[in-house]
């Protein structure tokens, strides 16, 4: 079968900025913070207090298709954006019946699991344990319960791989798409990570920021947590204009390489092969792209090692191309990251504005670079979203504006 | 270093401990100008010794700052009796 244009007609979010994918690109755009102060209870002598969570009220007043027994929130949350994915879509249940699921989750029902452990090292609490845990924990139980309440028969997957898991799920069901396996799906990713448990573990790492969140900035000092969800529904082309929908954007190409080095070590070799691989498979050249949404985690590492892959695909053309990292202002999604970003970088090409890196404040030399600090126009086609992974796991999606 | 019993010299060997114990490293072989790398002490290793310091001294590193470009054992006793004592004078 020849290969078959793939378009985005529906998208859906909930972030620390509220529920909604406008809500999450007019928070990128108009440059606002995600950081809230936390104190967790549950974590003594706790040194970081910054993350960009989605308070329980956001995922309360905006829940549907709730399972109140058998749902971590982290399920709750990729429901809601995948409800208002599917209305945007105007598809019905009847026309996904052959459609795959592709959701991942990196570290899915952590609340659930971050319960259990809590009140199984006290039993003196006498909490009973909840007989529900393992549906709520597993980290596939997003994508199942999307595939139920939209009536999806075809395969599900569910791509665990940390923060790359949403990039290679919308990656995945483009290829699937492209290639004539699948028809239709709805994809992206999921995460419930704000948790005393998951915190803490985040914090003994050591790489979040005990200030703000700055990428490639010279003083930056680490990533700033967040969480949420982004569900995107994908089709041909051709169902989309054969039913008149309104295409959001076309997905152009993906790219997902590992670096088989360090499990924590970035290597900008592996990332630029999936920049270049994401490129080809798409036809494209790298002065196609305009604007790249970076993976720009604000660590040390990260923001180096991106910055050489970049220079190692765009070459003399660099300096010309926008980036910018936006997880300041949603916080690193983690599972969910790639959907977040990638929702912010469809939005970018339709409104034709690069949202702000937020918090720079000076180059840092082993960089080289300065992003983009204040939104500013962006005309060119198409544009690049980066997710690399604890794991050496890299994955790119290029987005291409609509054409009228 | 010439005087043993500094306030500095006893920060440094408490760290020089910590080091040992948390990338076990043979404690000798932690001389000033030996590299990291030569020593097998990965990256990944800090983020042990700096969990060790958060125990010990109660101040948060994150693993994002000059640490990232340090060699040797000394850099890595300067940058954190530097951090120790910054966080002390906060």
């Amino acid at each position: 079968m020849s290969e078959r244009a793939v378009v985005i007609t529906g998208v859906g979010a909930i972030s620390c900025h509220g529920a909604g994918a406008d809500t999450l690109w007019r928070a990128a755009r108009d440059g606002k913070s995600g950081a809230r102060t936390y104190e967790f209870d549950r974590i003594e002598d706790q040194k970081v207090t910054q993350a960009a969570g989605v308070p329980p009220e956001t995922v309360s007043e905006n829940a549907v298709h709730v399972r109140p027994r058998m749902q971590d929130r982290v399920v709750h949350m990729a429901l809601i954006a995948a409800e208002e994915a599917v209305q945007q879509s105007g598809l019905s249940k009847a026309d996904f019946k052959d459609a795959g699921v592709i959701v991942g989750s990196g570290f899915g029902g952590a609340n659930t699991l971050d319960d259990n452990y809590y009140f199984h090292a006290r039993p003196h609490l006498d909490v009973r344990m909840d007989p529900f845990s393992i549906p709520k924990i597993m980290t596939n139980a997003a994508a199942s319960w999307i595939s139920m309440t939209f009536g999806a028969n075809g395969p599900i997957y569910c791509n665990s791989t940390a923060c790359s898991s949403a990039g290679q799920s919308i990656g995945m069901a483009y290829h699937m798409i492209k290639s004539g396996m699948l028809d239709r799906a709805i994809t992206g990713g999921t995460e419930g990570c704000v948790v005393a448990g998951v915190f803490r573990a985040w914090e003994v790492l050591r790489v979040m920021t005990p200030t703000l969140c700055r990428p490639f900035s010279r003083d930056r000092n680490g990533m700033l947590l967040g969480e949420g969800a982004g569900i995107l529904v994908l089709e041909t082309k051709e169902s989309a204009q054969a039913r008149g929908a309104t295409i959001l954007a076309e997905v152009a190409g993906y790219g997902t390489t590992a670096d088989a080095g360090d499990l924590l070590r970035p290597n900008p070799n592996g990332a630029a092969r999936s920049m270049t691989q994401a490129l080809q498979s798409g036809g494209l050249a790298p002065s196609d792209v305009a604007y790249v949404n970076a993976h720009g985690t604000a660590t040390v590492a990260n923001d180096v090692s991106e910055t050489e892959a970049m220079r190692q695909v765009f070459g003399d053309g660099f300096d010309a191309v926008a980036v910018s990292s936006t997880k300041p202002v949603h916080g690193h999604g983690l599972g969910a990251a790639g959907a977040l970003e990638a929702i912010v970088t469809i939005n970018a090409l339709r409104e034709r504005i690069a949202p702000p890196n937020l918090h720079f404040t000076e180059q840092d030399p082993k960089i080289g670079f300065t992003p983009v600090t204040e939104a500013r126009a962006l005309d060119g086609r198409y544009a690049m979203s980066n997710s690399f992974a604890f794991g050496g796991i890299n994955a790119t999606l290029v987005f291409g504006r609509a054409q009228t | 270093m010439s005087n043993n019993s500094s306030p500095t010299q006893k920060l440094e060997n408490e760290l020089l401990d910590i080091v040992a114990d948390e990338t076990m490293v043979e404690r000798a072989l932690l001389k000033p100008d030996a590299r990291l790398e030569d020593l097998d002490i990965a990256s990944a290793d800090f983020v042990l010794v700096l969990l060790a310091i958060e125990e010990k001294y109660g101040i948060y590193i994150p693993v994002d700052n000059e640490i990232s470009t340090i060699e040797t054992v000394q850099d890595l006793l300067t940058l954190a009796t530097q951090k120790i004592a910054e966080e002390k004078t906060e």
